[in-house]
């Protein structure tokens, strides 16, 4: 019972630290479609950025604020230099994307070295309950990736910039002919989903020894979250698929070894992708 | 105007012949570690053709060369430890072949069935190389785990005429210079075939071959295959060359390192993949020595510019090359249109 409830915790926990992890791609796949292979790359940034701005004396949340602006900025700049000009063949924004990781795994490596580094959590202590102890960073921070997937599901639904992005999605051509800016839209929306990116790579951080490679291990099962909920489904099938991706993952490294777990769940999502592309719940 | 700058490539195998006849010559002019590392180099650029033909012939792209490479090279080292003497050597170089083929095999032809999308390909590779690199780190029984797996130098074995020990650095440079040729001929050969030219139109246009009554993922998965069992022959003889396999080769890094290669090589040329391995793989390794990091920076940037100005690559540019001169020699100039102007799209 007692390992059950902890398993059923340590689940629910990871399920939203994996949901705020692929946010960012959820927005950006879903609304721009486009793959971004820099994502991990982006989460890196994140933490990294957090990192330096608490080694300077900054409070956490101002560092991680600070993260997510500079890697939004960052994201701006790379969409206007490069993948704007590329919005039509997705193929080769995958690549470009490519390039992105490349590049700042690089300047990373440069800046920061390769030594790991670590942010103390704001919050070490864990809350008692009768069962379990709950780490309270890990507790604050499925907090905060609720209230961040309500907030874009309040802008995407009931706000004018939000009914703009969705006519978008809905008619390309037709949006356009009514008069909306179709080039800002989507940078605004990149410059949203890389803003994300930094703020999760900063709210992870100090769950983290953070090193240049931690993004890549979030870049393949972030997308198979986006996969497994299901394409366009950014809150919704976020969750889920953060549920069915590091739920399982959890609960099968209980009866197994990790790293079975996790090539275990990498079939399992292979499987779906093969047999429901348009994940699990999806629609055709 | 892709036909046309296939054309230009025809004088290709003149110049791979070229090279390769200047290679044979190479141990006689130079001795050392030019001649011990340069095998190693014409192998990645045996694993940069794997790719090149799914790239440039299908048009899809995969991650996971490296997962094939190395699961070639697990074979071979696995079996060389077996200690079956003489044949063992040609043993580990079938069951790389098998394993890259029919791991390949399986992957393509579970996915080309369901008509998963290449952006999703990329995807699934990517985990593919994940998935080979934790087995081999975690199956430490079997595969050494992180200290990786020491293999032998194989030999080889002529029958009754005894065995010929490839132990030194000549002539396992001989043997590697035997049989990448083949590979690139042989591969180059079959892409003029119609089995080629079928890949081709499907690149070009699935539907199409699928209306003309072609199996467009039975093809799909065959060249994916073709594709696996090569990466898997060179990381077969990469493992008893090096003398060393361990977890990295089949990591994310190598694995994306192997798309760098062929997207600044030229993906519409398979010499070009070729000469992308080798080249890029050896400035990689000496320029690595003096300032890894600013090289590898350096390559980020070459590869988003490749992408964004120069579908082809270097062998592109050199096509484009031969074709002006050629051109300006038969003074055609009035008559023949700007080089690729409508290729990109």
């Amino acid at each position: 019972m007692q390992t059950a409830i902890s398993v059923g915790i340590d689940a629910t926990l990871i399920t939203f630290s994996l949901a705020l992890a692929a946010f960012g791609l959820a927005i950006i796949y879903g609304l721009v479609g486009v793959i971004n292979l820099g994502h991990g790359a982006m989460l890196t940034l994140g933490a990294y950025l957090t990192w330096y701005a608490v080694e300077s004396g900054a409070p956490f949340f101002v560092a991680v604020l600070f993260a997510a602006v500079g890697v939004g900025l960052i994201g701006l700049v790379f969409e206007h230099l490069v993948i704007r000009h590329f919005y039509h063949r997705p193929f080769d924004t995958l690549l470009l994307t490519w390039g992105f990781f490349l590049i700042s795994t690089e300047l990373i490596k440069i800046i920061f070295g390769t030594s790991f580094r670590s942010v103390p959590s704001p919050f070490p202590s864990a809350i008692q309950t009768p069962f379990y102890d709950v780490p309270a960073y890990k507790a604050f921070v499925a907090g905060i990736t609720v209230v961040l997937l309500l907030a874009t599901a309040l802008v995407l639904l009931k706000t004018p910039i939000g009914i703009k992005i969705r006519a978008l999605i809905q008619n390309r051509e037709m949006a356009s002919l009514l008069g909306l800016n179709i080039a800002a839209t989507y940078k605004l929306v990149f410059g949203f989903g890389c803003f994300m990116a930094g703020l999760a790579g900063g709210l992870l951080a100090p769950m983290l020894s953070i090193d240049p490679y931690i993004g890549n291990d979030f870049l393949i099962r972030s997308f198979f979250v986006v996969i497994v909920g299901g394409i366009g489904q950014i809150l919704g099938g976020t969750l889920l698929g953060s549920f069915f991706i590091g739920g399982s993952e959890t609960i099968l490294a209980v009866v197994s070894s990790q790293v079975v777990a996790q090539v275990a769940v990498f079939f399992i999502a292979i499987l779906i992708l093969r047999f429901r592309p348009q994940g699990i719940f999806g629609e055709k | 105007m892709r036909a046309k700058f296939a054309n230009t490539l025809h004088g290709e195998r003149a110049v791979a012949l070229v090279v390769f006849a200047l290679l044979a010559f190479l141990p006689g002019v130079i001795g050392g570690y030019p001649i011990y590392i340069l095998p190693q180099y014409l192998l990645f650029g045996a694993l940069a053709m794997s790719l090149g033909l799914l790239w440039g012939w299908v048009g899809i792209v995969s991650f996971g060369q490296a997962a094939f490479f190395a699961i070639g090279a697990y074979g071979m080292g696995l079996v060389m430890q077996a200690g079956l003497g003489g044949w063992g050597g040609y043993l580990g170089i079938v069951c790389g072949v098998l394993a890259g083929a029919s791991l390949a095999a399986i992957a393509g032809y579970f996915l080309f069935t369901a008509g998963v999308k290449s952006t999703y390909f990329v995807l699934v590779t990517l985990a593919l190389s994940i998935i080979v690199e934790q087995l081999a780190v975690s199956q430490s029984g079997i595969t050494g785990g992180y200290n990786g797996l020491f293999v032998d130098r194989m030999a080889l074995a002529l029958g009754p005429l005894g065995n010929i020990p490839l132990t030194g650095d000549v002539a396992s440079y001989y043997a590697v210079l035997v049989v990448v040729p083949i590979l690139y001929f042989g591969l180059k050969a079959l892409t003029q075939s119609s089995f080629g030219k079928i890949l081709v139109g499907i690149r070009e246009n699935e539907d199409r071959m699928t209306a003309l009554g072609y199996n467009v993922s039975l093809y799909k998965s065959a060249a994916f295959m073709l594709s696996g069992a090569l990466a898997g022959i060179a990381g077969a003889l990469y493992a008893t060359h090096a003398g060393f396999v361990s977890p990295s080769l089949a990591g994310v890094t190598f694995s994306t390192e192997v798309v760098v290669w062929v997207a600044i090589g030229g993906r519409l040329s398979l010499l070009g993949a070729l000469a992308g391995g080798v080249i890029v793989s050896a400035l990689s390794n000496y320029l690595s020595s003096i300032s890894p990091q600013y090289w590898q920076l350096a390559l980020g940037f070459i590869f988003i510019l490749v992408i964004m100005f120069s579908r082809d690559g270097i062998a592109g540019a050199f096509a484009a090359m031969a074709n002006g001169i050629s051109r300006w020699s038969r003074k055609e100039r009035q008559l023949s249109e700007p080089y690729r102007k409508d290729s990109r799209g």
